[in-house]
C-alpha cells in the first residue's frame, strides 16, 4: 500500500505527467486583440473632442510590452517566488496613496510620478489573486479547510480590502474580495466554517452599512432601487445610461452617431459608462458579440487553470479569470441599471492606464501559465 | 490536520463546471436585461433620447396685410431688428456689455436687468436686449460683430405703423394675457397661442384676429446635455422645418388716401368722422379722435403713457365712430320734417313765425338765433335751421310719430358694423320714458326731441348712414369695412357684399326729393348754415347741427364756458345731390371754434373736395393707362 502510494508520489513530476500543450494561447491572443480593437474603436467614439483615445493608444504601447514580458520573458515560478514581495509592494503603494489622501485632505486614488499617474488599487486586484494562489500553493491540505486554517489568508485579503476601502473605493475593494472568494470556492471548506460565514456575513454587512459606508455610497445603493428618485443628481448617471442603452435598440444608432454620448447626456462616457456608448451605437447584436468575447475569455482562462500543473498556476489563472469576469459583470450590471454605480471600469473598453496594465499583465500571466508545460514541481 | 505537502493540487475538479455555469448564468441574465432594455423597451428609450436632444424653436407668422379699396397697403408688416443675446455663445458677459453700451449708448445696468429677467431659461434661447434697432444701430453692431460673440440681430415681422395710422380702425396688438390665452386655446387646439404672442385688441386686428394671425411654424434644433445648441455642420443633424403660414390679407372698403386726408384734416379736433358710399354702405373713411399710437402698444407701453391715455377725458381708446353717442342736434330735423310732410301736418307752404322763443306751458324754448327768424316756411326752417318751426311741428306730431320715422331709418339700434364696441344710440318714445325713467312723457319733453336734443342720441356712423339713406331715397345699407379675405395662396376665403338692412317705404320719393333740395339749399343758399362746405364743380347737400351739452343762461354764450361744456359741432352731408356717391358725418366734440356751420362744415367740404379730386386723378391715370395699352396693342 505504502509503496504504491510512494511510487505515485514519486511518479509525479516524471514522465507520468501529461505534457500540457499551449493550444489555448492562440485563441486567447485572438480574443485579447479582438477586445482591444473593439474597445479602442469604441473609445474613439466615446472620447470625441478630447485626448482619451490617443492617450489610451500611448498607454497601449507600454502595456503591450508588459503583456509580452509577463507572458514570455518572466517564468511563472518567479511570480510564485516573489508573490509576497509583490503583494507587499502593492500594500505599500496603497498605504502611500492613503497617506497622500490624508495629506491632501480628501479621497485619493492616484499616485503621480511626473506625467504618469497610476492607481495602485487596480494592481491590488491582481495582487489578491497572487496572494491567494500562493497561500494555497504552500498550505496544502487534503481535509477541508477551516476558518482557523484560512486565518493568514483572511488577514492578507483583509488588509488589501481595508486599504482600498479606506480610500474610499468600495467597488475595487469589493472586486478584490470577490476574486479571493471565487478562488477559495475551488478548494474544500469545512461545512461548519461555511455555516459560520453565512450566518455572520449579514451581521457584518449590517454593521458595515451603518459604520463603514459613507452617505454617498449608501445613496448609490438606494438609487439602484429607484433610479427616478433624483434624476439630476445621483440617479442621473443610471438613468441616462439606461436611455443610451435602450435607445440603441436591436441594431444601434451607428458608429459615432450615439446622441446620448455625443451630446454629453451620458456621464463618464470614457470610463464607467463606456459600454453604454457601445450599446447605443451598435445595439443588441453588437453587445451580444462583446458578451460572447468576454465569456469566451473567462472560459479560456478557466480552461488554462484546469490544464495547469500546479496549485499556484491554477489558482492564479482562476483569480485572473474571475478578475475579468467580475469586472465585466459588475460594470455591465451597473450600466444596465441592476447594480449600484460603484465606479468599476470595463476592461479593454474603459480609458485608464492602470486597469489596462493590470489586464495586460494578467493575460500575460495566463500565457505564461499556459506555456509552462510541467508545473512548478519540476525543477 | 493532516497535510500532504507533495500533493500537486488542492483544487476540486468539478468546481470548474460550477464556475463555468456561474459565468454562463450571470452573463445570460445580463444579456436578458440587455434584451429587455434594447428590444422590449427600445422604442420607449428611443423616444426619451429624442426628447433629450431635440428642442423646438418657434417661427412667428407674419400677420395678414390690410389693403384699401384700390389695392394700396393700409397696414403691412416690416422686419424689426432686435438685439439678442444668446447665452451659450457669449464668452465674457462684462466685456460684451461694455462694448454694447458704448456702441448703443445704453447703460450696462439696462442689459443686466434684461438678463436677470430672463435667467433660468435654456441657454440656446435668445434674450432680447434692445428692441427695434435703427438702421444705423444695426450697421454699428454688424461692423463690430467680431468683438461680440453671442450677440446677434434677429429679424421678426411686426406691424409697420405709419405716422398717421388710424388707430381705432386697425386697432392694436398687445401681448396676450393668461386668461385670454386659456380661453383662446380651448377654442382652437390646432393653432394654439403661446405666452408672449401678440393678439389683436381693437379694431380690425381684433375682429378679424382668426384670419389675420396665420399659423406659426417651427424648426427643431439639437441641444447637448447643457442645453447648448449643437452646431449644424453635419447632414445627419438637419431636421425638418415647418415654415410659418402668413395670415390672410383683408381687402378693405377704405380709401387709403382719403382716410389719411380725413385724419390730417381732423387733427386737433376731438370726435369722429365717417365717410360712406350711399350706394353700397361701404365705409370709405372713418376716424376717431383723439387716438393712440399703436406702435407704442406693440413695443411696450410705459406706466406713465398708460396713465396718460386712460386719464384723458376724451377717451383715446374709445372708437367714437360707432361707440360714441352724441345728441344729433339739428341734423335730426330732416326726419321731423319728413314725418310732418308724410303725416300731412304741414306742407311746403306752411309757415310759422319765429320770435326767437317758444312757450309751452310754463317752459320757454329758445331758437339758436335769439333774435328770431321772422316768418319761416319749411325750406327756410331747414336752410337757416330755425328751431321754433320744429318746436311747432314736433309738438303737433308727438314724440311717438317722430320716433316711428326715425326708427324706419334704423336709428336707435345697432347697424351691425361689428367693429369695436357699437352703441345703438337712442330714439326716445313715450313708452321708453315710462319704462326707463318710470315717469310719463310730458308735453315739455317734445320740443327738445324735435330739434335733435333731449334724450336723442346717435353715433357718427348712424348720422352718416342716415344721410346716405336720405341721399339714396330710403335705402339703409349695412356699413361695412371688409370686402374680402384672401389667404396666403391667394384664395378668397370670405367675401362681403352690400346688405340692405331696411327700405324706408313710409316716406314717398317725392318727399325725399323735396328734402334733398332743401339740404342742397343749406349749402348753396345765401342764408344757408352750411355754406362753408360748398365744393366747386359739384353739388353738396348737408345739414349743420350744434348739439348743446348744457343749456346756457340767456346772457352767456358758447365762448365763455370751459371746453367740457362747449357744444358739439356736427355736419352731415352727401354729394352730389342726385345719385350721391359720398355721405359724410363730421362730429367735432366740444368744439372750441363754434357750431356745425362754423367748425364742422369746412372740414366736410374739404373732404368732399378731396374725394372728387382723387376720383378725377384716378380716372385720368386710368385713361392714360388704357391709352398706353391701346398703343401697345396696335403696335403688335
Amino acid at each position: 500500500m505504502s509503496s504504491k502510494q510512494d511510487s505515485k508520489v514519486f511518479l509525479i513530476g516524471e514522465d507520468n505527467i501529461k505534457k500540457a500543450n499551449s493550444r489555448q494561447i492562440p485563441i486567447l491572443l485572438a480574443i485579447f486583440f479582438f477586445l482591444l480593437a473593439i474597445g479602442l474603436i469604441n473609445l474613439y467614439s466615446a472620447s470625441v473632442g478630447n485626448h482619451y483615445f490617443w492617450a489610451q493608444l500611448r498607454n497601449l504601447t507600454i502595456t503591450l510590452t508588459a503583456f509580452v514580458i509577463f507572458g514570455w520573458l518572466i517564468p511563472i515560478k518567479r511570480i510564485n517566488a516573489y508573490a509576497y514581495g509583490i503583494v507587499g509592494s502593492v500594500c505599500f503603494l496603497l498605504t502611500v496613496v492613503l497617506l497622500l489622501g490624508r495629506i491632501a485632505g480628501g479621497a485619493q486614488r492616484w499616485i503621480s510620478l511626473g506625467p504618469i499617474g497610476f492607481q495602485p488599487s487596480e494592481f491590488a486586484k491582481l495582487a489578491t489573486a497572487i496572494v491567494v494562489a500562493r497561500f494555497f500553493a504552500t498550505h496544502k491540505s487534503d481535509t477541508p479547510y477551516r476558518i482557523r486554517d484560512l486565518l493568514p489568508l483572511i488577514a492578507f485579503v483583509g488588509t488589501i480590502f481595508t486599504l482600498i476601502f479606506l480610500q474610499p473605493d468600495f467597488g475595487t475593494a469589493g472586486v478584490c474580495l470577490l476574486i479571493a472568494v471565487s478562488q477559495v470556492a475551488f478548494v474544500r471548506i469545512d461545512i461548519r466554517s461555511i455555516a459560520v460565514i453565512l450566518v455572520s456575513s449579514p451581521i457584518i454587512a449590517a454593521l458595515g452599512w451603518h459604520l463603514l459606508l459613507r452617505p454617498y455610497q449608501k445613496l448609490r445603493i438606494l438609487n439602484l432601487l429607484n433610479p427616478n428618485l433624483d434624476p439630476q443628481n445621483t440617479g442621473w448617471n443610471s438613468l441616462q445610461s439606461l436611455v443610451a442603452v435602450g435607445s440603441g435598440s436591436l441594431m444601434g444608432k451607428g458608429y459615432m452617431q450615439g446622441t446620448q454620448a455625443h451630446l454629453k447626456f451620458l456621464p463618464e462616457r470614457h470610463t464607467d459608462f463606456v459600454f453604454s456608448v457601445f450599446a447605443e451605437e451598435h445595439g443588441f447584436w453588437g453587445a451580444f458579440v462583446v458578451f460572447g468575447l468576454f465569456v469566451s475569455l473567462v472560459l479560456i482562462a478557466l480552461d488554462i487553470a484546469k490544464n495547469s500543473k500546479d496549485t499556484f498556476s491554477s489558482m492564479l489563472a482562476i483569480g485572473i479569470a474571475f478578475f475579468i469576469f467580475w469586472e465585466f459583470a459588475i460594470n455591465i450590471a451597473m450600466v444596465l441599471g441592476v447594480f449600484p454605480v460603484v465606479g468599476l471600469p470595463l476592461p479593454f473598453f474603459s480609458y485608464g492606464s492602470s486597469l489596462l496594465l493590470t489586464v495586460c499583465v494578467g493575460l500575460g500571466l495566463l500565457v505564461s501559465i499556459n506555456r509552462n508545460t510541467y508545473g512548478l514541481s519540476k525543477p | 490536520m493532516k497535510r500532504i505537502f507533495n500533493q500537486e493540487s488542492v483544487l476540486v475538479e468539478n468546481r470548474y463546471i460550477w464556475a463555468g455555469l456561474l459565468v454562463f448564468l450571470v452573463s445570460a441574465a445580463l444579456l436578458l436585461r440587455l434584451w429587455y432594455l434594447q428590444v422590449y423597451k427600445g422604442d420607449h428609450y428611443q423616444k426619451i433620447s429624442e426628447r433629450n436632444r431635440v428642442r423646438r424653436i418657434e417661427i412667428p407668422a407674419p400677420r395678414g396685410v390690410f389693403y384699401d379699396r384700390h389695392g394700396e397697403v393700409v397696414l403691412g408688416n416690416r422686419p424689426f431688428f432686435d438685439l439678442v443675446y444668446i447665452p451659450q455663445y457669449v464668452q465674457d458677459v462684462d466685456t460684451t456689455f461694455k462694448i454694447l453700451s458704448r456702441l448703443l449708448h445704453v447703460p450696462i445696468r439696462n442689459f443686466k436687468k434684461r438678463l436677470r429677467a430672463n435667467s433660468g431659461r435654456p441657454k440656446f434661447l435668445p434674450i432680447s436686449l434692445k428692441r427695434n434697432l435703427s438702421e444705423h444701430e444695426v450697421a454699428t453692431i454688424e461692423a463690430n460683430k467680431v468683438f461680440l460673440p453671442g450677440i446677434e440681430i434677429r429679424v421678426a415681422p411686426r406691424r409697420d405703423y405709419k405716422k398717421d395710422s388710424s388707430s381705432h380702425l386697425v386697432g392694436y396688438l398687445r401681448e396676450i394675457d393668461p386668461k385670454t390665452l386659456k380661453k383662446k386655446n380651448e377654442e382652437s387646439l390646432s393653432n394654439p397661442y403661446l405666452p408672449g404672442d401678440l393678439i389683436g385688441r381693437q379694431g380690425l386686428e381684433s375682429r378679424w384676429e382668426r384670419h389675420l394671425r396665420g399659423k406659426r411654424g417651427y424648426r427643431l434644433i439639437q441641444v447637448d446635455a447643457y442645453g447648448r445648441q449643437t452646431i449644424d455642420d453635419d447632414r445627419q443633424w438637419s431636421f425638418p422645418k415647418v415654415a410659418a403660414i402668413p395670415g390672410s390679407d383683408l381687402s378693405l372698403t377704405i380709401d387709403g388716401e382719403l382716410q389719411n386726408f380725413v385724419k390730417r384734416t381732423f387733427s386737433g379736433k376731438y370726435g369722429a368722422i365717417v365717410v360712406l358710399d350711399p350706394r353700397t354702405g361701404q365705409i370709405l373713411a372713418q376716424v376717431s379722435e383723439p387716438g393712440f399710437d399703436p406702435e407704442m402698444m406693440q413695443t411696450g407701453l410705459s406706466q406713465e403713457d398708460w396713465r396718460r391715455l386712460t386719464s384723458n377725458q376724451f377717451k383715446p381708446f374709445l372708437d367714437k365712430t360707432t361707440g360714441g353717442e352724441f345728441p344729433p342736434g339739428s341734423i335730426y330735423k330732416p326726419i321731423v320734417a319728413l314725418a310732418a310732410l308724410e303725416e300731412k301736418i304741414i306742407n311746403q307752404s306752411t309757415t310759422y313765425r319765429c320770435p326767437g322763443s317758444f312757450v309751452l306751458g310754463d317752459s320757454i324754448f329758445h331758437c339758436h338765433d335769439r333774435g328770431g327768424h321772422g316768418r319761416v316756411n319749411l325750406r327756410k326752417a331747414i336752410v337757416s335751421s330755425c328751431d321754433i318751426f320744429f318746436y311747432h311741428v314736433g309738438v303737433d306730431l308727438g314724440v311717438d310719430r317722430i320716433a316711428k320715422y326715425a326708427r324706419a331709418f334704423g336709428l336707435g339700434e345697432r347697424l351691425g358694423t361689428n367693429l369695436n364696441m357699437e352703441r345703438p344710440g337712442l330714439i326716445p318714445t313715450s313708452a321708453w320714458k315710462q319704462l326707463v325713467h318710470r315717469f310719463p312723457w310730458t308735453a315739455g319733453d317734445t320740443p327738445s326731441i324735435s330739434i335733435g336734443q333731449g334724450y336723442n342720441l346717435m353715433t357718427p356712423m348712424q348720422m352718416a348712414s342716415l344721410y346716405a339713406s336720405l341721399a339714396n331715397k330710403g335705402k339703409v345699407w349695412r356699413p361695412y369695412l371688409v370686402k374680402s379675405v384672401t389667404n396666403h395662396i391667394g384664395e378668397t376665403v370670405l367675401e362681403q357684399r352690400p346688405k340692405l338692412l331696411k327700405s324706408v317705404d313710409i316716406i314717398s320719393p317725392e318727399n325725399f326729393k323735396i328734402m334733398n333740395d332743401m339740404l342742397l339749399g343749406v349749402v348753396e343758399d345765401a342764408e344757408g348754415t352750411g355754406k362753408k362746405s360748398a365744393v366747386e364743380g359739384t353739388t353738396v347737400a348737408g345739414k349743420t347741427g350744434s348739439a348743446q351739452v348744457v343749456g346756457l343762461k340767456k346772457n352767456r354764450n358758447q365762448d365763455d364756458v370751459s371746453r367740457k361744456w362747449k357744444e358739439h359741432a356736427i355736419f352731415t352731408a352727401f354729394s352730389p345731390v342726385e345719385n350721391a356717391e359720398i355721405a359724410i358725418a363730421v362730429v367735432s366734440q366740444n368744439d372750441v371754434i363754434g357750431g356745425g356751420g362754423r367748425s364742422a362744415a369746412p372740414v366736410a367740404g374739404k373732404i368732399i373736395q378731396k374725394y372728387w379730386d382723387l376720383k378725377k386723378e384716378r380716372e385720368q391715370k386710368l385713361s392714360k393707362l388704357n391709352g398706353q395699352k391701346h398703343e401697345q396693342q396696335t403696335r403688335f
